[in-house]
């Protein structure tokens, strides 16, 4: 077996003879400059997914490039990917089965077939992983570095998940509902085993989705089904779905505690939490991004059209503010007309700069339950539900 | 090098790349420019290549070249990927937070991710 260097070296000769790249070996070759030598000029082939960042090819997690967030439906090729894991290896999806067991009357398994007898519920959903902008955390905190762009959103259908929990018969126990995916668990690492409360489990929106913008789910976004709780983060969203379980309590585990929890009261930067003094991540913050322009775009004179999306999980998006001098005054964008309950909102600013410069501009989304988009964000250990103020900077030339 | 040790290393590599992924949807094509993606690299020094096999089996070394942390947040997370399986040995460990501290601090420049090849980017190769 030819060792690791060997094959690094062998990697950066494919590298230079394709004629695409200057050395990835300068780390190796004593440049220890992490800023010029990690970066790789390379694209990485992706079948399904278009000029997305790579945050982690192994297990794969991908971010959407904040440019591209100026349609309503964001396109599969363009959807966000966060796994903890391995995907499932290649099955036979008529082999696949969802069982539901626990707390309930009568344990039932469903295959992909039994699912698709069942009504259709459709659902407009923004998906935002929790770790979304954790990278703009500041200090830094672990975990993948997300930039602005782990969200989307997408038409999800499939029967809803209360249908299938009806046919169960809940207990008076039942509390929780826990989901566990076919995903592959390396090493000795928690499996990702979550729960949602069973409120949310029965609202009629909660879904057993098969299909994504009206095409089957693709193996990186679930195939053949996966939970949808639409509204909240990500992470309440389970990928290639295999069990339920109804549970009297909240599922325990890494992925609910520690992980996903947020501190009851602000902390101050760096501060460290205590376990009981968290709760678990459900819901959404509002938020806003700019999709257009791009941070450091050179602008002509003239007009321009700021644009961007806006969301606020169960909420929905009341305003969003535009500021082109840095937050010293503000302006409010126009809102697009596409909306759904748990979807984003498409937001634009005419702007006609009055003169050659630079300028910082800003948006500040506000929502139906009166929350504002902070300036600062909370911070918190894991720099999770990052919602500060967008901002982008631009020159005007003259 | 000769032109058929270079094939022979540009297979092996295609093969190990092709072993390291576990799911077919993302296994790589053989010709694609991934190749010469190994997943982001641990720069030179002395605990290189334990972290490289300590932290490989779980993911590639980009999850680690992003990562900005002081060296109580690397000594946490060290301490609990060892919890996760990764095999280090005792006596490396302090070596190993050293490592990643130096390497990945709070005042590193940011890492930049590459991206995903586009749709034509790719068909332009498959004409190839």
């Amino acid at each position: 077996m030819t060792s690791r260097r060997d094959f690094l070296k062998t990697a950066s000769a494919a590298a230079l003879a394709a004629g695409t790249a200057r050395p990835l070996l300068s780390w190796a070759s004593g440049n220890s400059s992490a800023a010029d030598s990690a970066y790789e000029h390379v694209a990485i082939a992706i079948p399904g997914k278009d000029g997305m960042i790579v945050r982690s090819a192994r297990f794969l997690d991908l971010e959407t490039p904040v440019e591209s967030m100026t349609g309503w439906i964001t396109p599969v090729n363009h959807f966000f990917v966060r796994n903890h894991m391995f995907e499932p290896e290649r099955f036979d999806a008529r082999k696949w089965k969802l069982s539901i067991t626990g707390e309930i009357e009568k344990p039932l398994t469903f295959t992909l077939a039994d699912l698709e007898k069942l009504p259709v519920h459709s659902v407009v959903n923004t998906m935002e992983c929790a770790g979304n902008g954790r990278s703009l955390q500041n200090p830094k905190v672990p975990g993948i570095q997300w930039g602005k762009g782990a969200v989307g959103n997408a038409r999800f259908s499939g029967p809803s998940l209360k249908t299938l929990l009806e046919r169960a018969g809940l207990k008076q126990t039942a509390k929780h509902v826990q989901f566990r995916g076919l995903d592959q668990v390396p090493g000795k690492v928690p499996p990702f085993i979550r729960s949602i409360p069973i409120d949310k489990a029965m609202d009629a929106d909660t879904l057993v989705a098969t299909k994504m913008n009206g095409a089957p789910l693709t193996a990186h976004h679930g195939f053949p089904a996966r939970a949808i709780t639409p509204g909240w983060a990500g992470a309440a969203s389970c990928k290639w779905l295999t069990e339920i379980t109804v549970l009297d309590k909240p599922a325990e585990g890494n992925f609910m505690n520690p992980g996903y929890r947020l501190p009851n009261t602000p902390v101050k930067p760096g501060e460290a939490v205590k376990p009981e003094d968290t709760h678990s991540i459900t819901a959404l913050a509002v938020k806003s991004l700019i999709a257009a322009p791009s941070n450091d775009a050179k602008l002509k004179p003239g007009a321009h059209v700021i644009q961007g999306v806006a969301w606020a999980g169960e909420a929905d998006i009341a305003k969003v503010e535009i500021s082109t001098d840095a937050g010293a005054t503000w302006n409010e964008a126009k809102l697009g007309k596409d909306q759904a309950k748990y979807a984003w909102r498409l937001w634009s600013y005419n702007w006609k700069p009055a003169k050659s410069g630079d300028y910082t501009i800003l948006s500040r989304a506000t929502d139906s339950q009166g929350r504002v988009q902070p300036e600062v964000p909370a911070w918190n250990p894991s720099g999770y539900l990052y919602n500060a103020y967008d901002q982008v900077k631009v020159n005007v030339q003259g | 090098m000769s032109k058929a040790n270079f094939w022979k290393l540009k297979k092996m590599g295609a093969m190990i790349l092709t072993l390291a992924f576990f799911s077919p949807p993302l296994a790589l094509a053989g010709e694609s420019s991934s190749d010469s993606n190994p997943g982001g690299q641990l720069p030179a020094g002395a605990m290189q290549e334990k972290a490289a096999e300590a932290c490989s089996t779980c993911h590639e070394a980009r999850i680690i070249v992003q990562q900005r942390l002081s060296k109580p947040a690397w000594t946490k997370e060290v301490d609990k990927m060892i919890k996760w399986g990764a095999i280090v040995d005792p006596k490396d460990r302090d070596a190993m937070i050293d490592y990643f501290s130096a390497n990945f601090g709070p005042d590193q420049p940011a890492y930049t991710a590459p991206r995903t090849a586009t749709a034509s980017q790719s068909q332009t190769k498959n004409k190839k």
